[in-house]
């Protein structure tokens, strides 16, 4: 499955005069073939796993949620915020819990908006979640130049570095952090839920037919309105997961991509909750290595982008015949 | 102020409405294209590429056009043939225009050229107030005025008008009456691409005159969103696109002016807009959808 954007990318690498082989290889020593590597694609596999279930919940319900990317970002805000608001008052338990909370709320906030227009005015939710991100971005930006901007950062636009109770414990000489076995265990509470209960059977019947569902008496509109905010609040958690993990402190740009391409891997594997758990760590993967491409080969490490999207088309060109062939 | 701002909305809301035009008529066949926006990226730069290397803007806007049609037939394919998830679809090729254009654009980011030139409509330009407003700008923002009673009369006064909003509302009449439906959407598919790569081009080279990665910052979205406003109607589609433009250009009015308020909180004005008349107008506009569409955006 992976091969033909792999080869198509490979012809791409030809035309622009790089040796496809090499860079391949180049990519997979950076990231899986050190410790640094894969400690790296760790750390960005595991908010791209939620993203990729904020994706994939509402899917479920038939609903394209897009805007993973503005939803972790007003979580990664919402969580900076509460940790400016705890400080370092509370031990690191509580405070990480709470910080788990705030990040939570803002993101379900945010797709609860979507969430709304499309329950209630029939507005696409796509269209709505897409606009949202830009948003979303302007809004961090204000908020980063104004009400949390760090005074003592000279003017750059941060917000102050959070309290050490505020982070989660690290390994030493590296980013891996605690929170990144949270994605995972989110990833298998999700499965849980939409496999073996009672709510993830009516989540079935709505997103297999929704015409059926609602003459059956279910609340199509409620149950697809749960679907986003469950989904914003994952996206919301991943953007905690960002702040409270690496980044330390909220930036502009802090979580951008991981929202497009968390989408990505929930659509690479059809919407599965547990096998997207392997297509974010592929994913992760390839953006890691976007930076040593820069490194290695001089290839902006926007070059990635084109990868990803070419697994994604690859990925879209194939359920027709799978389709076709049940 | 107020003509700095009209004609700002003119000069900023052209890039939208060539994108929005060119998305409606791919809607009234029935296909979504949110690749509109990668469509328009690769307009963008390829008009300001050909214009770079050859000198002669009129080529990149030509270039501009047959490459954002090109394009958008990966979108087509993929919705027509495959069957594929269009928005889903639409989403993956604006990712890829992205990340092409980021990648091939790197090389003109401190580019300059001498783009289009605006040309005054002799007489009428002298009007005070209305000449510089109307009739002084770029051929590109000319062409996108004369586009919308082009393709209004080309939807509901041609018999390829009627054939193209027959297989938007159900194919199956397009079909029964001797024409391919396929090959229709292919073909509106195209077209709007055509005119998303004339939209990044009018925005490249004859609006902000430099290429950034990135740049349209959002308007092939903004223009799917407004082709909701227009009740997918093309005069309607001109007055969305330049309440969006005169969103834009206030806001640059006001900051250039140093209002104090935050240029991020009037960035979100153009975006806030557009969600807020979506808003306004949803109720109605869900009986003028086509019927083909309903599928694609309600989902049920």
């Amino acid at each position: 499955m992976a091969l033909g954007p792999l080869a198509v990318f490979a012809i791409f690498l030809l035309m622009v005069k790089t040796n496809p082989l090499e860079t391949y290889w180049d990519m997979l020593r950076s990231t899986i073939g050190n410790t640094y590597g894969l400690g790296e694609v760790a750390v960005r596999a595991a908010p791209l796993i939620l993203t990729a279930l904020a994706a994939m919940v509402p899917a479920r319900a038939r609903l394209i949620n897009v805007g993973g990317e503005g939803q972790l970002a007003v979580g990664a805000l919402t969580t900076a915020a509460m940790a400016m608001v705890l400080g370092d008052r509370w031990p690191q338990a509580p405070t990480l819990i709470l910080l788990a909370l705030a990040g939570m709320a803002g993101g379900a906030a945010w797709a609860g908006l979507a969430g709304v227009l499309r329950v209630k005015l029939k507005l696409n939710e796509t269209i709505c979640t897409l606009l949202l991100n830009y948003i979303a971005f302007l809004f961090v930006g204000y908020i980063v130049h104004g009400l949390l901007k760090d005074p003592e950062s000279f003017n750059w636009p941060f917000s102050p570095p959070l309290a050490d109770v505020a982070r989660f414990p690290t390994l030493p000489h590296s980013r891996v952090h605690l929170g990144i076995l949270i994605a995972p265990l989110v990833a298998g509470l999700v499965w849980y839920f939409t496999a073996r209960t009672y709510w993830g059977l009516r989540l079935r019947v709505v997103g297999g037919n929704p015409e059926a569902a609602r003459r059956a008496g279910l609340n199509v509109e409620r149950i697809q309105l749960i679907t986003m905010l469950v989904g914003g609040m994952l996206a919301g958690l991943a953007g905690m997961i960002v702040v409270a993990g690496v980044e330390g402190r909220l930036r502009p740009a802090t979580g951008v991509g991981f929202g497009y391409v968390g989408f990505l891997a929930a659509w690479m594997v059809n919407q599965h909750p547990l096998w997207l758990i392997g297509s974010s760590i592929l994913l992760a993967i390839i953006t890691v290595s976007g930076d040593s491409l820069q490194i290695t080969a001089g290839l902006p490490a926007s070059s990635v982008n084109i990868l990803m999207a070419l697994v994604l088309l690859g990925v879209l060109a194939r359920f027709y015949q799978e389709k076709k062939s049940t | 102020m107020i003509v700095a701002v009209l004609v700002g909305a003119i000069r900023s809301g052209t890039s939208v409405l060539f994108a929005c035009l060119g998305e409606l008529v791919a809607e009234r066949a029935g296909i979504v294209n949110l690749g509109a926006e990668g469509a328009m990226l690769v307009g963008a730069l390829t008009a300001f590429s050909v214009t770079a290397l050859t000198g002669n803007p009129y080529l990149g806007a030509l270039a501009a056009a047959l490459a954002g049609a090109l394009f958008s037939l990966i979108h087509a394919y993929l919705a027509i043939h495959r069957r594929a998830n269009q928005l889903a679809s639409g989403l993956a090729v604006m990712i890829l225009g992205q990340g092409l254009t980021a990648f091939f654009g790197r090389t003109y980011v401190s580019t300059q050229i001498k783009g289009l030139d605006p040309v005054s409509i002799p007489l009428l330009s002298k009007i005070p107030a209305i000449g510089p407003i109307l009739f002084q700008h770029d051929v590109l923002t000319y062409l996108s005025i004369l586009l919308v009673p082009i393709i209004w009369f080309f939807l509901y006064r041609t018999r390829w008008g009627l054939v193209l909003r027959a297989t938007g509302e159900r194919e199956t009449v397009a079909y029964a009456t001797g024409h391919s439906p396929d090959r229709v959407r292919y073909a509106a598919v195209a077209f709007g691409g055509l005119l998303a790569g004339l939209g990044g081009a009018q925005l490249s080279i004859a609006y902000t005159l430099n290429w950034v990665e990135n740049m349209t910052q959002g308007r092939g979205i903004v223009a799917v969103a407004l082709v909701i406003f227009a009740s997918w109607s093309p005069w309607q589609a001109l007055v969305g696109c330049y309440l969006f433009g005169g969103a834009l250009a206030l806001q640059l009015t006001l900051q250039a002016r140093g209002l104090g308020v935050s240029p991020y909180i009037m960035s979100m004005v153009p975006y806030v807009l557009t969600l807020a008349v979506l808003l306004v107008v949803s109720q109605r506009q869900r009986n003028a959808m086509p019927e083909g569409l309903r599928a694609v955006f309600e989902g049920t």
